[in-house]
């Protein structure tokens, strides 16, 4: 049995172990065609150094927690009201039905929905500047406008995405024995209060679990989403560490650096993942040794 | 190529020794066409080895060779000029077609990307290709990529190839700008790549103002930096166009702030303010131009701009492509920018509106004798040709030099086939090698001017000549040569070029001080500053606070820009 583990045991081993030996590239001047093993100059930890020196750098590490804290909030918040909102309809054909649509944008990749959003978010010629313009409004530059683009950036992001939490939490939402419903109805509860103290009582082990364990992503904002929409007069609100990291190793060939801030990353990610482990284990009692 | 069978051989050996008769017989017979070239088809008989062979600047191959090389393929050639010519291809044009049948050379690319040589996309590519070591034979590389080449020792020294190949022709063009170009790529005595040197002059920069705009508000042409300041302030409240609409500005920016169109350094220059090159201060040691003072009163300036509506509040997002539409429907009456601007993207506006009229000026200044004012010019020789360890014929990156300036420039050349035919712009593009003398455009006005005052246009040859034709084609006012009013724009009695010459004559060009390899600290930091400065004014200029630029200089200094200071200064101590 324990065989079936292999493939992934070797997946995991090629794709993450492996490849842990670059991090040797934090501390050096690395030249890459003297590959790995070859003969570099190591310079201690003048790579980190130097990136802490950046002016970018601070701004470019709260810009990340300040939009992924974002998303994971109103990730958290948005399906869980969208699914005891759903669970609520008698109609199975109308549920279901925006069960499947708010779950389409799901499968779009970035690169594709980017495209899509600069067009509509246009200030010149998107729907939605027209439609603000109709009010009388001043257009809003959403992707070029350092006041909306983490705004802009969590709010699609949300609208992607919560189509597939709504239907975990609605998954959550049939495991409440309907018995208890029954007995509140004898009691003469209403519906709010019947959420409120049934459905989402009842839904506490998910909402906690989920939370605590998407923790240890705080550090990933996004790179495909902010890759596709920011440009250099957003940087300021919108650069994260990844797409930080992208340009000074391929446009830059600053291969010592980029790792350093990569390696930096890791070890801030590593630590948040035990203490959401912890948590975890506290909270929900959840673990896996 | 791998495993061919015996059969094939055997067809392959018969092609060679086809070849090899056909050359001896071609010797008995008159070797024209490839100039100076002796075809020594004695040796080559019985031996394989193709550097037998190979001893003359533009001595075919043979049997035929074939090379890897990797490119970029521009909007340029995509759009002006495959989609103009029937039956070429960016593999298999009349660029290629030559260096095949008259050099012996075929080319393949390893890869080729969609955009300019400083697209994200290009610039990825081409790093990663550098970093994974298996590079081409032959590589066209900057000056920061080619010391990282040199310090990870993947490419040959091409001292001795140089001085044996290279033709008298091309020794001269390649050497008009002096030994910078070489010095560049010279580590340790050795010449480690051969560069294709960029002509210093045509970074320098003109004012090009809407003349049609200055005459509907009775304006003169700006003689001074206040002059320019008032016109633009004009051209923005004073509705320049006349249809009722507050939809003009008065200067162009792009999220760039530098380059060829709308780019800042004419304006700074006004300010005596020369960023992004090296120049040299009252002791006598260089100093970077973007942390002067100057630059502070410039991008002051500029914010003031900004401010009242003359500039684009939106230039922070716009490359030039996207600012030229601005220019195309007609809102622009301003532009800092290089002397083929008419052509593109100027030239769109008049084809949407025949009243417009544009004209280029010298940049100006306050200061009060306006041939004193300097005109920053950057070091262009950005493109060096590094060659593969382990290549068997290093040579043949300079055959092809020789051959695409003969054709251009040369005793043989057919300017009107390989540079400008009427059917296309831009037909030199097509070749991967693209060296051209610095001077031609400043000498081709020389010979029009000339020619113009004597009233005599049967004299001029070459590339003067053909651009006269395209003069005359605009004058005569034909549909056709309407579409040539750019080019009567810069060779015409009013055309930028003219102005080149007086800034050449008036000996008012300031040329980039450090010219040498890269410096150590440079090489690591110099994207990284570029970006840092290129982002604060660009907020300046959008109404951050002055102080910022203080910050700047200093954060400049402390990443690594006091260091790179010191290095440059040594560089230049060596020179003197």
């Amino acid at each position: 049995m324990h065989l079936m583990l292999l493939p992934g045991l070797i997946f995991i081993i090629i794709f993450a172990y492996i490849p842990m030996s670059g991090l040797t590239i934090a501390f050096q001047k690395f030249i890459p065609a003297k590959g790995l093993f070859g003969d570099q100059t190591w310079i201690g930890l003048d790579n980190f150094r130097y990136v802490f020196e950046l002016p970018s750098f601070t701004q470019v590490v709260w810009n990340t927690l300040y939009i992924s804290s974002l998303k994971l909030i109103l990730g958290l918040v948005v399906p869980i009201v969208f699914a005891i909102l759903l669970n609520e309809l008698r109609n199975q054909l109308v549920k279901r039905s925006i069960q499947t649509t708010i779950y389409l944008p799901y499968f779009l990749s970035w690169v594709v929905l980017g495209g899509i959003l600069i067009d509509i978010l246009s200030p010149s010629r998107g729907i939605l500047n027209e439609f603000i313009m109709m009010l009388g409004f001043e257009p809003v530059f959403f992707l070029g406008d350092n006041k909306w683009f983490p705004v802009t950036l969590v709010l699609s992001d949300v609208w992607k995405t919560f189509g597939y939490g709504t239907i975990i939490y609605l998954a959550a939402l049939t495991g409440i024995d309907p018995g208890q419903y029954e007995a509140a109805t004898i009691d003469g509860a209403n519906r709010w209060q019947k959420a409120w103290h049934i459905t989402i009582p009842g839904m506490r082990m998910v909402i906690v679990l989920l939370a605590v364990l998407s923790l240890g992503q705080l550090l990933n904002a996004g790179f495909d989403q902010v890759f596709n929409l920011y440009s250099p007069q957003v940087y300021q609100s919108g650069d994260i560490v990844d797409t930080f990291v992208y340009r000074i190793g391929l446009l830059d060939a600053q291969y010592g650096v980029a790792t350093a801030v990569g390696f930096f990353k890791s070890v801030v990610s590593f630590i948040l993942i035990s203490v959401s482990y912890f948590c975890a284990y506290r909270f929900a009692k959840y673990r896996i040794f | 190529m791998k495993g061919l069978t015996p059969r094939r051989r055997l067809i392959k050996l018969s092609v060679i020794v086809l070849a090899c008769t056909l050359v001896l017989s071609a010797c008995s017979s008159n070797n024209s066409g490839t100039g100076s070239t002796d075809g020594n088809g004695n040796s080559n008989a019985n031996s394989g080895t193709p550097a037998d062979t190979a001893n003359g600047p533009m001595t075919k191959y043979d049997p035929p060779i074939e090379i890897s090389m990797v490119r970029n393929l521009s909007d340029v050639v995509e759009n002006n000029v495959l989609s103009v010519l029937e039956g070429e291809t960016f593999e298999d044009n009349r660029w290629s077609r030559i260096y095949e049948e008259q050099l012996g050379i075929k080319i393949n690319y390893d890869w080729v990307v969609k955009g300019n040589p400083d697209s994200d996309a290009y610039k990825q590519k081409m790093n990663v290709t550098l970093a994974s070591g298996e590079i081409p034979d032959f590589t066209p590389v900057d000056a920061i990529q080619l010391k990282q080449l040199v310090d990870s020792e993947l490419i040959q020294d091409m001292t001795q190839y140089y001085d044996q190949y290279a033709s008298p022709l091309l020794k001269d063009i390649l050497e008009q700008e002096g030994t910078a170009p070489f010095d560049a790529a010279t580590y340790d005595g050795k010449l480690m790549a051969i560069p294709e040197t960029g002509s210093n002059m045509e970074s320098g920069m003109y004012l090009w103002v809407r003349t049609d705009w200055l005459d509907n508000l009775g304006l003169e042409p700006p003689k001074t930096m206040a002059d320019v300041r008032a016109i633009s302030k004009a051209f923005t409240e004073n509705d320049p166009d006349d249809n009722g609409q507050d939809d003009t500005y008065g200067l162009v920016a792009t999220k760039d702030l530098w380059g060829g169109f709308g780019g800042l350094e004419g304006f700074m220059a006004g300010f005596n303010a020369y960023p992004d090159i090296w120049i040299e201060d009252e002791s006598g040691e260089l100093v970077y131009g973007s942390i002067q003072p100057e630059v502070r009163d410039a991008l002051l300036a500029l914010q003031e701009m900004t401010q009242n509506g003359e500039l684009d509040k939106e230039f922070g997002i716009k490359d030039g492509a996207k600012v030229s539409e601005d220019i195309a429907s007609g809102k622009i009456g301003m532009e800092y920018g290089e002397q083929w601007n008419s052509i593109w993207p100027l030239q769109l506006n008049v084809n949407n509106d025949s009243d417009a009229q544009w004209q280029a000026f010298p940049i100006v200044s306050d200061l009060a004798d306006n041939t004193s004012i300097k005109v920053p010019l950057k070091f262009r020789t950005t493109k060096f040709f590094a060659v593969r360890n382990g290549v068997e014929n290093p040579e043949a990156i300079i055959k092809l030099f020789n051959m695409h300036v003969e054709k251009n420039w040369g005793e043989t050349a057919e300017f009107d086939k390989y540079y400008a035919p009427p059917e296309a712009e831009s037909v030199w593009q097509l070749s991967p090698v693209q060296p051209a003398p610095p001077k031609k455009n400043v000498e081709a006005f020389r010979a029009i001017a000339a020619a113009r005052e004597a009233n005599d246009f049967s004299t001029l040859e070459g590339e003067a000549k053909t651009i006269q034709e395209k003069i005359d084609s605009y004058e005569s006012g034909s549909e056709e040569g309407f579409a040539l009013w750019g080019w009567e724009r810069i060779y015409g009695p009013d055309g930028s070029m003219g102005i080149a010459d007086q800034y050449d004559k008036n000996g008012q060009y300031l040329l980039d001080k450090f010219v040498g390899a890269p410096t150590p600290t440079l090489v690591e930091r110099q994207s990284t500053l570029e970006k840092l400065q290129n982002e604060v004014f660009v907020k300046i200029i959008l109404g951050d606070p002055i102080e910022t630029f203080d910050k700047f200089v200093e954060d400049w200094n402390n990443l690594g820009g006091e260091q790179i200071t010191q290095e440059v200064n040594e560089w230049y101590e060596q020179t003197k």
